[in-house]
């Protein structure tokens, strides 16, 4: 009878904090343990982040607004001083171009002499960075455009400088790039200079890469620039990459290893651009990302 | 029997207790439009530094902490899960660090309410503390690599912010003397 009154609820319903927490804990590791894994969980991914898309865009409306602005207000000074750069670049292109026509004529001839197929120039996209997600364990930038404009994950990235990146990720609206220096990046390259064939990686410091297991007495020596070698299929070679800042050779294990200095300067523009690279056999093994997280 | 003119006492006289002592629940309304806030303060590109504090997670933390019974685990757990998406990290890691100071918060609810804003930050601080170094030393051993401690700078700004924030959520709901929300 004393029930039927109604007695005060003086405790919580449901399930003990403890068993909560344990609860969701799991949850949350089983989903971390997963996405480390497995790629099951990109779906779930793209659905959340396409739907964070359009408030991420409205937040960030103001800071792009006030970027607007200040181009426009500065737009005079800016065109001044890059009409100037523009004309010295012309001149000097002028010359490189009629070189290079040159050279294009004479190698299509020999690569007609020897039978191999012609290279074809790439489509790409203009891609512009939306933000750059926090994170101590990785270097990326997400962009504005994704598979609606044709990106996939596996293409370059690349600004006036060289290779930027690789995009690694891509929703229908954003794509996310991992910078050169970016721990899970490995780059298939070659010095300019004598044409030996490395692979640089990112390294753990977030502005230089490395280039590891060469043999003690390789050539390569500080200042050396290295540009993509084209093994692999998804960088096209010839691209800058990096230039050498110091070689480390150990006599003792027979291993050399140098660390490189990217030439693209990612944290300088908000224009890049993204290389329609042929991605399709790409989605079982990538050799391109190693990637511990999703690739 | 009654006497007519007898005086009619409250259950619980609570006139003798200076109105300001009497913290009165905030709509929830309020609560949720603080969360969504913050979380859209979170999606602004000022996070990138490592130490940056967490406001998302303070704002989590408080609520935990004034009204355990309207913001939870779940909350925590979902929020935590958007923001996993956004900063393009580990599927999880947020979720379980929310989760986490979820529970250190709700946890100590009850001896917090004892203790001022700056008592109650240096009871946090340790939650939070904790809270980031279990998932980054998941994170560390999952990616091989060790981070820094960049993240705890980012946990003991966390919990400075706590007395600010919460000075700033309390001065928008003291006034607030609507008694049909005391359900909370």
């Amino acid at each position: 009878m004393v029930r039927q009154q109604g007695t005060p609820r003086l405790f919580r319903r449901g399930p003990s904090a403890e068993v909560r927490l344990f609860v969701l804990g799991m949850v949350a590791l089983a989903l971390i343990i997963t996405d480390v894994n497995t790629r099951v969980l990109e779906p779930a991914r793209k659905v959340l982040a396409t739907a964070l898309y359009p408030v991420q865009r409205v937040v960030m409306a103001p800071r792009d607004g006030v970027q607007t602005v200040y181009e426009w207000i500065n737009a005079a000074n800016l065109i001044r001083s890059e009409n100037e750069a523009l004309q010295r670049q012309r001149i000097e292109l002028s010359q490189v171009a009629t070189h290079a026509a040159q050279l294009a004529a004479e190698n299509e001839q020999l690569r007609r002499l020897l039978g191999v197929s012609g290279t074809t120039s790439q489509p790409a996209v203009v891609v512009e960075v939306l933000y750059e997600p926090p994170g101590s364990f990785h270097q990326r930038l997400v962009f504005n455009k994704g598979s609606r404009d044709g990106l996939a994950a596996g293409m370059p990235v690349i600004d006036e400088g060289g290779v930027v990146g690789q995009i690694v990720r891509v929703t229908p609206m954003t794509a996310e790039a991992a910078l050169v220096t970016d721990k899970e990046i490995s780059i298939p390259v070659q010095i300019l200079r004598n044409g030996l064939r490395l692979i640089a990686f990112g390294s753990d410091s977030p502005s230089s890469m490395e280039v590891r297991y060469l043999a003690a007495n390789a050539d390569i020596v500080e200042g050396d620039t290295i540009v993509t070698s084209g093994v692999g299929g998804l960088f096209p070679a010839g691209l800058p990459v990096a230039e050498v800042t110091s070689v480390e050779r150990d006599t003792a294990s027979g291993f050399a290893r140098a660390v490189v200095q990217p030439l693209a300067h990612p944290e300088r523009y908000r224009h890049f651009l993204v290389l329609q690279v042929d991605v399709t056999d790409l989605d079982e093994p990538q050799p391109e990302v190693p990637s511990s997280e999703s690739p | 029997m009654n006497r007519p003119d007898a005086p009619r006492r409250a259950p619980l006289d609570l006139r003798g207790i200076p109105p300001e002592r009497v913290t009165q629940p905030a709509r929830a309304a309020f609560v949720w439009f603080s969360i969504v806030f913050a979380w859209l303060i979170s999606l602004l590109p000022w996070r990138v530094w490592e130490g940056a504090p967490d406001v998302l997670l303070l704002t989590l933390a408080f609520w935990c902490v004034r009204q355990p019974n309207r913001v939870g685990f779940l909350t925590a757990f979902v929020l935590g899960l958007l923001m996993d998406v956004h900063d393009s990290g580990l599927f999880g890691e947020m979720a379980l660090r929310y989760v986490l100071v979820a529970y250190g918060a709700t946890a100590l609810h009850r001896r917090l309410q004892r203790f001022d804003l700056l008592g109650q930050a240096l009871h946090l601080a340790p939650v939070f503390f904790a809270a980031g170094l279990v998932t980054t030393l998941l994170h560390a051993w999952l990616a091989l690599s060790w981070p820094g401690w960049d993240w705890a700078l980012g946990a003991v700004l966390t919990a400075a912010l706590y007395p600010i924030l919460g000075w700033v959520l309390q001065l928008s709901f003291r006034g607030d003397h609507d008694g049909n929300n005391a359900a909370a």
